[in-house]
């Protein structure tokens, strides 16, 4: 059995397809990451999933149990970590936990011992009496991932897990996975536009795209799907970007070109031997070429190689005409 | 059971974690009492009167009586002697006087005559409340059995616009105590309850409530039933507070029973302004769209509940309004219960219809609510 299951997914807001016909297979106990820019469909696809929100039309089984007409019996199989930061302000640490656990039907000494393993695994303990108004940004996701695994689900669901948080919080909440993940034959759903992260924890990586999969395998996998093995970057001036593109592009070992403003974003084989050759073609040109780099492939790069642009980071940010800012928070960040 | 207990121990907490708001809603009803107390209801009292004596008689001497004795007993007016008619109608027309009376010459003379005698009253039409307080007054005092005869000639003079006065001195209606108490109902049912929706909603923190096997139920009854418990408290506070600044000490006033009663009606008042809280705010997600209802609703509910003028007073279709208003029965329940002795027979009817709308708020609201983004 998989722990999820969709099948071909549709969520339409408007004449917006925020989700154009998803279909995954999550296996029990896989860690599996869906790898998508700012307004992709991740966080429509996990309100689905998570019982927050309909499909427009499609299938989603979360645990064996319908989205749509089981929806009591997702809810007690999965553990959400949502996007936005939910943990009340006004209460401390251990009441929170110790709240939602009853929300699960725990008993009183469940409850106690099961907070205060989770607790200590976050590195809350100490400040477990505190209110969460007086929490960093990382001790709340810390918290919050706490509170979501408090009544031992089977599913782990996180929607950008470590989005706002700095590099060194960051880590720590990698690690943090990375430890529950080992335990409990816990099934790990998370999504993130951080490359970094999808390569750091995830067997599998979904990259979707306008609300589409566009590639789905493990992150090895993955980076052998893209035939040439290293990435250039040409920065260039005095030329238009398509007419570099297309030059570039006619050279035999060149595969997938981006462009990324003034940026030639190039899959390429053998790229040491390629370097001069293409550096030429630009300059027969007229153009000027002011930064050349060779790496080798990332994420990034297979990102890049399937969409055909960069993870952007900038968001797609809706406001309510009539009342301003009073709605945007629904569409998550 | 323990689903819904612990939404009622989250409200409870957050709601006890902010003083200010505890200490404020009990405060500000007590406050609006005063305030209510002293720009609305409340006897005029001290008015000041000059009267002229050109009659200089012992008809006219009687009559000095009969307005000493409204001065000394009621209070209602000040009497003030002056000689000359021209100056006190000068004063009248500055806002010195409220009123001047005129003992005309040869008024003993016709009293004693036994024919009509008459006496001449001026009043400042540019206070209404003043005018006719000060006219009913003396009349009043002037016209004992037997002596119909003598009979108040009202003259009013020019009206003349000038600032109105405000009057320092007057003591808080007590009748004015269930209006507050309902004021203070409102406020809670306002900002408990269905108000942590809202606040969840516009912080984002709803969403993670939705995520549990909570149910609608369970969330709506949950915050109901700390809405419930936080503005029944207020509420019991308020009135006695109220009724303690008003000189009445409720404990001599009301039976065990008569409390309870008042309690009960105080605890149907609640149950239903919360289920009417979840049905208004049951979808809205700013806190200032709270606001501006809120403010507005107060006053909608308040004003035509009977709790400052009587509803007789009303037009029809404001009365109309006044009959399915839930507040005019809290009204009336807690005004007869305090200041009337009433048992529960004089109070079924109306906590009848509170159990009623109750009902039906509470139903209406869970179905309003949106357990969803
Ligand atoms: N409630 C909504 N109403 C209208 N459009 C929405 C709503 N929620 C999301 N969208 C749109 O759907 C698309 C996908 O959004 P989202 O799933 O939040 O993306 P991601 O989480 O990948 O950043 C975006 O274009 C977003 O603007
Ligand atoms: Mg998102």
């Amino acid at each position: 059995m998989y722990a999820i299951e969709t099948e071909n997914l549709v969520k339409k807001y408007g004449g917006l397809t925020a989700l154009d016909g998803v279909t995954l297979k999550i296996p029990e106990g896989d860690c599996f990451g869906l790898l998508g820019p700012n307004g992709a469909g991740k966080t429509t696809l996990i309100r689905i999933l998570t019982t927050l929100i309909r499909p427009t039309s499609g299938m989603a089984k979360v645990a064996g149990f319908d989205v749509l007409k089981e929806k009591a019996g997702v809810r007690s199989a999965i553990g959400v970590v949502p996007q936005a930061m939910t943990s009340d302000l006004d209460l401390t640490g251990l009441e929170i936990m110790d709240i939602y656990a009853r929300f699960y039907g725990m008993g009183k000494k469940e409850r106690r011992e099961r907070t205060d393993e989770l607790l200590s695994m976050v590195g809350l303990r100490e400040r477990a009496g505190d209110l969460i108004a007086t929490y960093s940004g990382g001790m709340r996701r810390r918290l919050e991932i706490a509170r979501g695994l408090v009544h031992r689900p089977s599913i782990l669901i996180l929607d950008e897990p470590t989005i706002g948080l700095d590099p060194q919080s960051r880590r720590v909440v990698w690690e943090l996975l990375e430890k529950f993940r080992k335990g409990d034959n816990l099934t790990i759903l998370l999504t993130t536009h951080y490359m970094e992260e999808a390569e750091y924890l995830s067997d599998h990586v979904a990259i979707i795209d306008y609300g589409r999969i566009v590639a789905l395998d493990t992150v090895e996998g993955l980076k052998k799907a893209i035939p040439q093995k290293d990435t250039m970057e040409l920065t260039v001036s005095n030329i238009d970007m398509a007419k570099a593109r297309e030059a570039v592009s006619a050279h035999p070992s060149v595969g997938s070109v981006a462009v990324n403003e003034a940026t030639l974003i190039i899959s390429v084989d053998n790229g040491a031997n390629a370097i001069p050759e293409l550096v030429d073609k630009l300059r027969a040109l007229n153009a000027k070429v002011t930064r050349v780099t060779l790496k080798e492939q990332t994420l990034e790069d297979v990102f890049i190689h399937f969409t055909g642009r960069p993870i952007r980071e900038e968001e797609a940010r809706k406001v309510s005409f009539l009342l301003g800012a009073g709605v945007p928070r629904q569409w998550g960040k | 059971m323990n689903r819904f207990k612990a939404i009622l121990e989250r409200d409870l907490r957050k709601f006890i974690r902010n003083p200010l708001v505890v200490a404020m809603s009990v405060l500000m009803p007590v406050i609006y009492l005063v305030i209510l107390g002293n720009s609305f209801q409340g006897e005029l009292k001290r008015l000041p009167v000059a009267v002229v004596d050109q009659d200089k008689g012992p008809g006219a001497e009687w009559v000095m009586e009969r307005l000493s004795a409204l001065e000394a007993g009621p209070r209602t007016v000040e009497v003030i002697r002056v000689s000359s008619q021209g100056f006190a109608m000068e004063a009248l027309r500055e806002g010195v006087f409220k009123g001047v009376v005129i003992i005309p010459p040869g008024f003993s003379r016709d009293l004693a005559r036994g024919s009509l005698a008459e006496i001449g009253l001026f009043l400042d039409n540019a206070e209404t409340i003043a005018a006719a307080t000060v006219q009913s007054a003396i009349a009043r005092a002037v016209s004992e059995p037997g002596m119909e005869f003598v009979s108040v000639r009202e003259e009013r003079a020019g009206a003349r616009l000038r600032p109105i006065e405000i009057y320092g001195k007057i003591d808080y209606d007590q009748t004015l105590i269930p209006g507050v108490v309902i004021m203070a109902i409102f406020l809670g049912a306002m900002t408990t309850g269905a108000f942590n929706i809202v606040m969840d909603r516009f912080l984002g923190v709803e969403e993670s409530y939705f995520l549990t096997p909570l149910t609608k139920s369970d969330i709506v009854v949950g915050l109901v039933a700390s809405g419930l418990l936080i503005t029944t408290i207020i509420a019991v506070v308020v009135l006695f507070f109220s009724s303690l600044i008003s000189g009445i000490y409720l404990w001599r006033l009301l039976t065990i029973d008569g409390f309870l009663l008042m309690l009960a009606v105080i605890v149907l008042s609640t149950l239903g302004l919360q289920g009417l809280m979840f049905v208004i705010m049951g979808r809205l997600n700013h806190p200032r769209i709270v606001g501006i209802l809120g403010g507005f609703m107060n006053v909608i509910f308040f004003f035509p509940s009977g709790a400052i003028y009587p509803t007789e007073s009303f037009p029809a279709w404001l009365k109309a309004f006044a009959i399915v208003n839930p507040e005019t029965y809290s009204v009336h329940a807690l005004r007869a219960l305090m200041f009337k002795g009433a048992g529960f027979g004089a109070v079924k009817g109306d906590m009848a219809f509170l159990a009623v709308f109750a009902v039906l708020a509470v139903i209406a609201g869970t179905a309003a609510f949106k357990r969803e983004l």
